[in-house]
């Protein structure tokens, strides 16, 4: 299992090293109805985030076995934070202020023993690489040379602070502010800092501030008691044990618990859960998971690198006067027929019933097919804030489905013109870790279930099965090869490569920054670790004369093997090949590719893109 | 994709008198019959699939039909000849197809497949009877219309207004007894069905109602289902040939809307235009040439031509199904599968060694209960994916289930606050029994017997197109008539069952009473208004702008 375990290291490392947030794009979407992740950010404001950070020389303390610097520790999280909002929340706001140094930096310098690293702004690619220049051991030797450690006053840090929230022009929805340090009295009794340091905190409190602690491991404990339980703000629930949490010792933990907070929740919906008639529980929609896309690409001006604006503009072809929404309709062609409806019209199809979720019933959990899946679930939790006792009832359904072991089933209507889907709401209970940090939330997982359409039937081939001693062999082969899956384990080679390139052309990098691809299998320590398990397996399945990789295209390799990316050569197809295909109606036959090519080959204008509208286009096109 | 066989499928509507007969209260079979016709053209005219559709009338006041001859084979109606359907089937459905006067043998109209063919070939052929086997039948031809049945490879479908187990003298549903006419031909039709198929013959005698409920029912052709041969490797020495196959995929229609003129109803009277201008106050507008790729990052704007782009970019060296490890099935967890689809994954069929070595994953994995953990590459330009393989062994089959697993970057872990430790929230024993009743009552499956499931979910059409095409089939027939109102069934279909709702009354009653619910009214309400009045306002702005597009367009 040594060797194994290293593998796995791999993948918990990488986990650790950097971790994104979401982001979406509407690649395939067909109608809105796809776009879960529909939430207007524009009318609410731009997120902002303070890191506060102790510069004194205790942060520059190494733990034991060579455990980094609770400074070190820190830089790490905030550059991980920078990269993720760069990737995921491009319209946030940062900062980065020390307290506790000897040097002074700040607008007019009137702050003493605060140092303003980055004034609240949006991250960009200098910005992490500064953040970079202050981990590890020469980060720390940076750090002294500029900064250096002083004296501390919390209380000019955090007016200092709430300077650059009203600095800014912006709206600000969401105001955060992170003080990360392992120092539990800062002033060393100091009571009249102490008492400053309060009222400030609590004058940006009133500004709608929340205050976040984000205390490091110190010899001897950290007794939030003794001063910071005053600094930060009350926790969001009663049971929130926010204050006994135990310090983090390791960046894992700090970086999970900055993830938890940095983020604001948002709901894709709130809404009602309607047990039966007049019996409504608010609840908020969450998702969970969404596969994180490239974002789109945007256009700049050759001249000046700057992004430009494009508008679509619908004009008629004859009179070549712009039209309206309103000036047009929809149509769609069956059999030959042409069918046309406004676009109120097909708006409205889509309707089926308001908003909401709508209890059907209970089912046992083992009704719930695993391969029952259609998209990414969401997660349900009470709003009590919209219908008061939400809570409560939810709590008991949750507990009494977890217990009883059900879900519910629920009619799913996410606004006002989706048609509706069914969703499983599978119940999940509360998970805490050692230091009472929450590891599962609580609520229900709803997901989505197929209707009969999205099923398809399949021809199974009738095959002859394994024997108990092909089977045995396989189970060695599989214990030896066992590891411990995490969700998180897993970065997208694709996404992590396309901001490397980012970021090395916008630091003007000779090379981008290489990126460790953890979907690839590491098939030398697979075979190491399987040994001759792999051909004995074989010997008992395979016949000597058979070769399991042998070609099915066999054509087709040689031409890969030449490599490149060379296209097989266009065949053009004459105007008497295609009426023939058109007369015969055997268009279906040709891959869209070729469609694709005929339709720019006779001129034929296509909207869509789906194999049916080329081939109605074609045949109109050909039968005129 | 090579398009799926020829087939051909034949309706034959009982139009005879009896047809038209109904208790009161109830809607006459005819009736019932041809909205089953209906719905079932209407599908495959938007399916848009080749197979050719005949119909023909029995019982119906003319003849007209090959064998026809002196007193034989008469009031039978060839009314359409194997086609492929469109709107004026429909159209003649709606309008010209009206119940008869006459009685027609049920049997015999079988015996006519012959000129309905026409001499053209099909793949398969099936015949679908609609009638009330309210006729005096010939069992003397019965044998030999069987015979010719299997000779010819034809299937057979029987849509009855009643259950065909439910026959003898009780009357089925409240309805009206079975006359000694139809008892004599349910037993008819149940020998030629069961002499058919002895095992599943009875299955493919359905009634109305159910056709109408669960379109389902009637034999779909589907899109032949795209198989993915590739080879799933574990380390570099051992490698099983697989075939992957789509299995659970949300189905999208097959047509998008196009916009038209509104006057003229064409399309090429329209043209979309996109204009690129600079962010200044002129609106400068430049020509796309002048414009090049680029990516934000942060606060970074980063030109990244499409070239250098593909050339910097992730690259996968091909199709893969390589095994990364294994772990234990409880660590993937249901909800966080991600992607849009399912796969299951077989051996190739003709590949009987690939079959063995699969099965022997497949059972170790089932024995273990354990999965395996592949990167998953579709093809060479396709993104890497990182997904679960689940063993999967039915009674006729064995595969691996594929689901997409999330990466980092698509997790968002959100903590939200506890609600077990709040005491504000936590239930008393009360309200726990409460919503225990509630669950009893409510529960879709039925624990006693066979446990018959009230609710399948994947035996309902999506209602979103069931309603599309009622909808498209309606305007495509009444062009100038508003749109009708959704289909009753649909609605039912989508409801808690009647069951379900009748037994759950007195639960949620006392479940209403002991967990007092008040909606919050808040400010937000007020923002709600003023969203209203912003509404308003965006109106008087649409005219304005329209105004001032007016104005564009004159100077254009």
């Amino acid at each position: 299992p040594e060797m194994w375990n290293v593998l796995v290291a791999r993948l918990l490392h990488a986990s650790m090293a950097q971790w994104n947030d979401y982001h979406h794009e509407d690649e395939d979407v067909d109608g809105e109805e796809r776009d879960e992740s529909g939430v207007d950010y524009t009318s609410t404001g731009r997120d902002s985030l303070v890191f506060l950070v102790d510069a004194s020389k205790e942060m520059f303390i190494k733990g034991e076995d060579e455990e980094p610097s609770p400074f070190d520790m820190t830089m790490q999280c905030v550059r991980s934070v920078y990269t993720s909002k760069i990737i995921s929340s491009d319209k946030d706001l940062v900062a980065l202020v020390f307290y506790g140094t000897e040097q002074s930096k700040n607008p007019r310098n009137s702050f003493k023993h605060v140092y303003i690293y980055h004034d609240l702004d949006l991250p960009g690619a200098r910005r992490v690489q500064d953040v970079d220049g202050l981990r590890g051991e020469k980060g720390a030797q940076v750090a002294g040379e500029t900064m250096g450690s002083g004296n501390t006053n919390l209380g000019e840090a955090l007016w200092c602070c709430s300077n650059l929230y009203s600095d800014i022009k912006l709206r600000l929805s969401h105001k955060r502010l992170m003080i990360f340090t392992c120092r539990d009295t800062p002033h060393g009794g100091d009571g009249e800092r102490d008492r400053q340091a309060r009222t400030k905190a609590s004058d940006l409190k009133e500004t709608g501030v929340v205050i976040d602690l984000m205390h490091l491991m110190k010899p001897g404990g950290f007794d939030v008691s003794l001063f910071f339980c005053d600094v930060v703000s009350p926790p969001e629930d009663e049971a929130e044990l926010g204050l006994q949490m135990e310090p983090c010792g390791k960046l894992e933990d700090l970086q999970k618990r900055v993830r938890a907070k940095e983020m604001k929740k948002r709901s894709v919906a709130r809404l009602n859960l309607c047990l039966g008639e007049g019996m409504n529980v608010a609840v908020g929609v969450y998702i969970t998971a969404l596969q994180a896309r490239k974002p789109n690409a945007i256009k700049l001006y050759r001249d000046n690198n700057e992004p430009v604006r494009t508008k679509t503009r619908l004009y008629h072809t004859q009179t070549g006067s712009l039209l309206l929404p309103s000036d047009t309709k929809r149509v769609q062609v069956y059999a030959g027929r042409q069918i046309v409806m406004e676009k109120d019209e097909v708006d409205v199809i889509k309707k089926f019933s308001d908003p909401g979720l709508e209890l059907i019933g209970f089912k046992p959990m083992e009704r719930l097919k695993l391969h029952h899946h259609l998209r990414s679930a969401v997660f349900i939790y009470p709003e009590e804030e919209m219908v008061t006792g939400s809570a409560c009832v939810f709590t008991a359904l949750l507990r009494r489905c977890s217990e009883r072991n059900v879900f519910a089933l629920c009619k799913y209507t996410r606004i006002r013109n989706s048609p509706p889907r069914f969703l499983a709401l599978v119940p999940q209970k509360e998970e805490v870790d050692d230091g009472q940090a929450q590891i599962v939330a609580p609520g229900f997982h709803g997901i989505f279930l197929p209707y009969a359409d999205d099923i398809r039937t399949l021809d199974t081939p009738q095959l002859p099965t394994a024997s108990e001693s092909q089977v045995d062999k396989m189970k060695e082969i599989v214990h030896k090869l066992r590891f411990k899956y995490r969700s998180d384990a897993f970065e997208n080679p694709v996404l992590q490569q396309h901001y490397r390139n980012l970021e090395a052309l916008a630091l003007d990098l000779m090379a981008p920054e290489h990126i460790e691809d953890l979907t690839m299998p590491n098939v030398n320590m697979m075979d190491q670790r399987l040994g001759s398990l792999a051909q004995e397996f074989r010997d008992l399945v395979y016949p000597a004369d058979y070769n399991p990789e042998g070609k099915t295209a066999p054509k087709r390799k040689p031409a890969e093997a030449a490599g490149g990316t060379e296209k097989k050569p266009k065949v053009e197809m004459s105007e008497d090949e295609l009426r023939g295909h058109v007369q015969k109606g055997n268009l279906g036959k040709l891959t869209v590719p070729v469609l694709k090519d005929a339709c720019k080959q006779f001129g034929v204008k296509v909207t869509g893109t789906k194999k049916q509208e080329l081939i109605d286009a074609l045949t109109a096109q050909l039968t005129k | 994709m090579a398009r799926s066989a020829k087939t051909a499928l034949v309706l034959c509507l009982d139009v005879g008198f009896s047809m038209s007969n109904s208790a009161t209260g109830q809607e006459p079979p005819f009736q019932q019959a041809k909205k089953v016709i209906q719905k079932f053209v209407q599908r495959q005219v938007f399916a848009e699939n080749k197979d050719e559709l005949g119909l023909v009338l029995f019982g119906s006041d003319n003849t007209k039909n090959n064998l026809a001859k002196d007193d034989q084979y008469q009031n039978i109606s060839v009314h359409r000849h194997l086609m492929i359907p469109n709107f004026e089937l429909l159209e003649e459905i709606q309008n010209d197809v009206q119940p008869g006067s006459q009685q027609a043998d049920c049997i015999l109209p079988l015996a006519d497949h012959s000129s309905l063919l026409q001499g053209k070939k099909y793949e398969r052929l099936n015949i679908v009877m609609l009638t009330d086997l309210n006729t005096p039948s010939s069992p003397d031809q019965l044998d030999i219309i069987i015979g010719n049945l299997k000779r010819a490879g034809i299937t057979l479908q029987f849509f009855l207004p009643f259950p065909v187990d439910g026959g003898g003298s009780n009357p089925p549903h409240g309805g009206k007894a079975l006359s000694r006419e139809q008892q004599q031909g349910l037993e008819m039709t149940k020998k030629v069905m069961m002499s058919l198929d002895e095992e599943d013959g009875l299955e493919e005698v359905y009634t109305f109602s159910d056709a109408i409920e669960k379109l389902s029912v009637f034999k779909r052709v589907e899109k032949r289902p795209m198989a993915w041969p590739c080879t799933l490797t574990i380390g570099s020495s051992l490698s099983i040939k697989i075939v992957g196959y789509k299995a659970v995929c949300e189905e999208r229609p097959r047509k998008s809307w196009s916009v038209v003129d509104a006057q003229t109803h064409q399309k090429d009277d329209i043209k979309r235009d996109v204009v690129y201008c600079l962010n200044d106050d002129e609106e400068t507008e430049v020509q796309k040439d002048d414009t090049i790729q680029g990516y934000r990052y942060g606060s970074d704007i980063v030109p990244f031509s499409k070239v250098d782009q593909d050339q910097m970019k992730y690259k996968t060296d091909g199709k893969s199904f390589a095994v990364l490890g294994f772990t234990k099935q409880s660590m993937v967890i249901q909800h966080q599968f991600v992607g849009t689809q399912v796969l299951k994954v077989f051996a190739p069929k003709d590949d009987e060694h690939a079959g063995v070595a699969l099965s022997g994953l497949i059972r170790a994995l089932d024995d273990l209960k354990m999965v395996a953990v592949v990167r998953y590459v579709y093809a060479r330009n396709g993104n890497p994916q990182v997904g679960a393989a689940f063993p999967c062994i039915k009674e006729k089959y064995e595969c691996l289930v594929y689901v997409q697993l999330p990466f980092m970057e698509d997790l968002r872990q959100y903590s939200f606050p506890s609600l077990e430790n709040n005491k504000k929230y936590t239930p008393s024993e009360d309200q726990l029994s409460a919503v225990d009743s509630l669950i009893d009552s409510m529960m879709l499956v039925e624990e006693d017997g066979e446990k018959k499931d009230l609710f399948k979910v994947n035996h309902i059409p999506n209602p979103q197109y069931q309603r599309l095409f009622q909808c498209l089939h309606h305007r495509a027939v009444n062009p100038s008539v508003p749109l009708p109102p959704m289909d009753p069934w649909l609605t039912t279909a989508l409801q808690r069952p009647l069951a379900v709702a009748t037994r759950c009354q007195a639960p949620l009653e006392t479940l209403k009473k002991k967990f007092p619910l008040k909606e919050v009214v808040k400010k937000k309400e007020l923002k709600t208004s003023k969203e209203l009045f912003g509404n308003s306002c965006l109106g008087t702005g649409r005219s304005a702008s329209r105004a001032v597009w007016e104005w564009v367009g004159l100077h254009h």
